[in-house]
């Protein structure tokens, strides 16, 4: 186990080093430079201005500049938000993101195993049709347009909840829905299939026979079996949902990280990009692991190491 | 001892109860707070004045510091820092005295505050983007060119209320630049001590203007501007705060809008149209023009009459109401309206030439086959190169099915839309035929525009040359330089050629629309500069 493990973190730290290589490069290869006012400075002034920011040097040099800070937990400062580090900027803001996509991802997981399992019982009826037709609904609509109708009818009309900001609990619950409501769907549908074949099997027959009830036989045997596959498609869900949503954010005014993300590639901010490239990607190679690790536990049959232990 | 905590507990109480039964009494009594809540639709980046390149940071600026002036309705320059200016016969040296004022740390500003801010901004080390509005000054271009130190600015302080700036050539408009923040004291104290942190928070900034900045930490999403108790002319700023609050989309906040949670709110194309005739509904002109350049190192838009066979086929009117619906004009010229005025006449008016923004589609078909005769050609193909936006991308989508409709088969209109740096890259490296350029004045003074098309000029994407258009603006700077109504005719003498000509087609001049509440009285709004300031702003109950 300990061998399988340090194997699997030395992989991880040559993931990182690859993708950050990569995406250095691909980010050098974007026109323009990281100047807001690149219009208006003349092409002396660039020139100047590169030099201040040590732009002015060799790419490769550029490179082994960036790795060695990075290295060093460094990550240099943004261009946006002249003066700002972008450690300061990533931990100011990920907090709520990562808190929405947490919790959008409990409410969808656990309404979607109800869901599912309700449907995989009263499999073929009613309501398993409604169920079905309810999670291809949920996956069909974007969240961004059933952010904008929550928020108009139940925020202005009703006004139950706030309709934008990030001051308390009571101004998640909308946004959660909204961004929640995808991985419920996908869920649901993955139980209610993983359930119906387990329910076929023979050892549910065997329970059944032996006279256990039927809420014990879902609990005990059924759902716990069907969870498993349910293991892989979480972890990764989980960071893209948590390293945020962008249009849900933008609709709430949540000052997540999301659109900053994508504000970044657009102005060329570098030391940007790459902090959050690098985040994004830490979180998701560490949540890979740790869900092989619980693979293994959770399911006997999945063994990590082959026959060496 | 528990009695005790239970007596300190009771005391506690009894005082708050006081308190707030004190100011219920005196929110009663119709004194009621002066609250402006403001929406904003991106993060405030930046609060050194050195460093800024956004409106959003610039606004903040601009109501929160003040600098030798401060520009009123229409870009009037108004009285700020400088008590008195005395102009050298020659328009080369200013000089001002300074009033007595404070900054809110409770310091002294003195006329050092200017020196050190402005020789900060020019120092190459500090990696101004808008250094560049000091050419002119002397020797500011030597010294961003690191040929000089940075003492050499024509600043200098005589005692700590004199002020004396040095200046290379006349800059007929450096009282209006006086009103921009680039141009505004810093407290070198303040700066020092917060080293890389200064201008990332508001904790780390002090402030001479109307207002104070708090709550804001680098990058969130709402903070506050509060009355300054030592700004020199406090009795005269109504409002005691105005909260900000950032909503990237405009259905949000126009929501919050209706809800009375905000005073003011912009708005989309769409939510425009529909809003138009609401009484609370308002169009803000930006100093701010979209035109066509035309590539003329290529031989075919050498020929006039193309050029002006593809900008004749532009129905400008549908594209300002119908396609981008947002209070958006037509241009009368490159200069934008409600920028500049002269004798109460604007600049926009008196240099318009009607051929130069006109859609007509006759003439437009008869010069386009004549330039096509011209240049030998019998079939055009041209890439049109433009934003991604999606304001972009309907413009584009329009002028090309505008321009195919009008002249027929003989041309074909390739859009390319691309994001808005690569755009610009293009543009400087002359890679494309055809693109749809923007540009907004710094400045309240036509040369914010008419300067980029002068021969040399690194932004004349398109190479369009013109021996007399070059003199009038070089002579605009030189002889005329001091004489306000002759340096007035050879800008509008050359943006008349640059129409005639169509060294490039003006399309439109860019507006916001927003709506904001009948209460909110007394905020001025500039096209050009810091768009916005609410010194004389309040509410009316």
């Amino acid at each position: 186990m300990k061998k399988y493990l340090l194997k699997r973190v030395l992989y991880m730290v040559l993931t990182l080093f690859l993708v950050a290589t990569i995406t250095f490069f691909l980010m050098k290869l974007m026109p323009g430079t990281p100047y807001s006012n690149q219009e208006k400075m003349t092409p002396q002034q660039i020139k100047i201005m590169n030099q201040q920011y040590g732009l002015d040097k060799p790419i490769w040099m550029q490179y082994v500049i960036y790795i060695f800070g990075m290295v060093h937990g460094d990550l240099g400062t943004s261009f946006q938000f002249s003066n700002q580090p972008v450690s300061y900027l990533i931990s100011s803001r990920i907090g709520a993101s990562a808190q929405l996509g947490v919790q959008a991802m409990l409410f969808g997981v656990i309404l979607g195993i109800i869901v599912g399992s309700v449907a995989a019982i009263y499999r073929n009826t009613w309501v398993d049709t409604t169920a079905t037709v309810l999670s291809i609904i949920g996956k069909s609509v974007p969240n961004f347009v059933l952010a904008v109708l929550l928020q108009y009818y139940i925020s202005l009309k009703l006004g139950w909840f706030p309709i934008a900001d990030w001051e308390g609990f009571s101004y998640t619950i909308l946004p959660t829905i909204a961004l929640g409501v995808g991985p419920l769907a996908e869920t649901a549908r993955f139980i209610r299939t993983g359930m119906v074949d387990v329910l076929n099997s023979d050892y549910i027959e065997l329970a059944r026979a032996k006279g256990m009830n039927k809420f014990g036989i879902i609990y005990h045997h059924a759902l716990r079996n069907s969870l498993i596959p349910l293991v892989t498609l979480i972890g990764p869900y989980t960071v893209a949902l948590m390293t945020g949503s962008m249009v849900i954010e933008n609709i709430f005014s949540i000052p997540g990280i999301g659109e900053q993300y994508v504000k970044s590639i657009q102005t060329n901010d570098y030391p940007t990009i790459m902090g959050v490239t690098m985040l994004f990607c830490f979180g998701l190679v560490l949540i890979i692991l740790i869900t092989d690790i619980i693979y293994g536990i959770i399911d006997p049959r999945i063994r990590l190491t082959g026959n060496e232990d | 001892m528990k009695l005790k905590k239970f007596a300190t507990a009771g005391a506690v109480v009894a005082v708050s109860a006081l308190t707030l039964a004190a100011c219920g009494s005196k929110s009663s009594s119709g004194d009621s707070k002066q609250v402006l809540n403001w929406d904003e639709s991106a993060e405030l980046p930046s609060m050194d004045l050195s460093k800024a390149t956004d409106v959003v940071s610039f606004n903040q600026l601009n109501n929160t510091l003040e600098g030798l002036y401060r520009l009123g309705k229409d870009s009037k320059v108004e009285p700020g820092l400088a008590k008195k200016t005395h102009v050298s016969d020659d328009g080369l040296t200013y000089t001002f005295d300074l009033r007595k004022s404070k900054w809110s740390n409770g310091d002294d500003l003195t006329a050092k505050d200017f020196v050190y801010s402005w020789q900060r901004t020019v120092d190459p080390k500090t990696g101004s983007q808008y250094a560049y509005l000091f050419d002119g000054v002397k020797n500011a271009n030597a010294i961003m060119d690191g040929k000089k130190k940075t003492s050499e600015l024509g600043i200098k302080a005589d005692g700590d209320y004199k002020l004396t700036v040095n200046l290379e050539k006349q800059i007929p408009y450096f009282k209006l630049l006086m009103g921009f923040p680039v141009f505004f004291p810093q407290n070198e104290k303040v700066v020092k001590d917060a080293g890389s942190k200064y201008g990332t928070a508001s904790k780390y900034m002090v402030y001479n203007g109307p207002f104070k900045l708090t709550k804001w930490t680098g990058s969130n999403l709402s903070w506050s501007l509060n009355k300054n108790g030592k700004y020199w002319d406090k009795k005269n700023v109504k409002l005691d705060k105005i909260n900000y609050k950032v909503n990237k989309s405009n259905s949000t906040s126009y929501n919050l809008y209706k809800t009375d949670k905000l005073d003011a709110t912009p708005l989309s194309s769409q939510q425009a149209k529909q809003l138009k005739n609401d009484k609370e509904f308002l169009a803000r002109k930006a100093a701010s023009t979209f035109y066509f350049q035309y590539n003329q190192t290529q031989k075919r838009f050498q020929n006039k009459k193309i050029r002006q066979a593809l900008s004749l086929a532009v129905n400008r009117e549908q594209l300002t109401k119908k396609v981008l619906g947002d209070g958006s004009t037509v241009s009368k010229g490159l200069v934008s309206k409600d920028l500049a005025k002269n004798k109460g006449k604007d600049f926009a008016d008196q240099a318009y030439v009607k051929e130069g923004v006109q859609n007509d589609n006759k003439k437009a078909k008869k010069l386009w086959q004549e330039g096509m005769k011209e240049v030998g050609e019998s079939k055009m193909d041209i890439n049109l190169l433009s934003d991604d936006t999606d304001k972009a991308k309907d413009t584009t989508e329009f002028v090309q099915s505008q321009i195919e409709s009008t002249l027929g088969d003989s041309v074909n209109v390739h859009v390319q839309n691309v994001p808005f740096k690569t755009r610009l890259t293009r543009s400087e490296q002359g890679d494309f035929d055809m693109v749809i350029s923007a540009w907004g004045a710094d400045f309240a003074d036509p040369i914010s525009f008419l300067d980029l098309f002068t021969s040399d000029n690194s932004q004349n994407d398109g190479e369009w040359k013109n021996g007399e258009y070059d003199k009038l603006i070089q002579a605009s700077k030189t002889t005329d330089a001091g004489d306000a109504d002759k340096r007035w005719d050879d800008l509008v003498q050359a943006e008349k050629i640059l129409a005639q000509e169509q060294g490039v087609a003006p399309l439109y001049q860019q507006s916001t629309a927003w709506m904001v509440k009948d209460k909110v009285k007394g905020v001025i709004y500039n096209s050009s500069g810091a768009n916005y300031n609410f010194k004389d702003a309040y509410i009316k109950e």
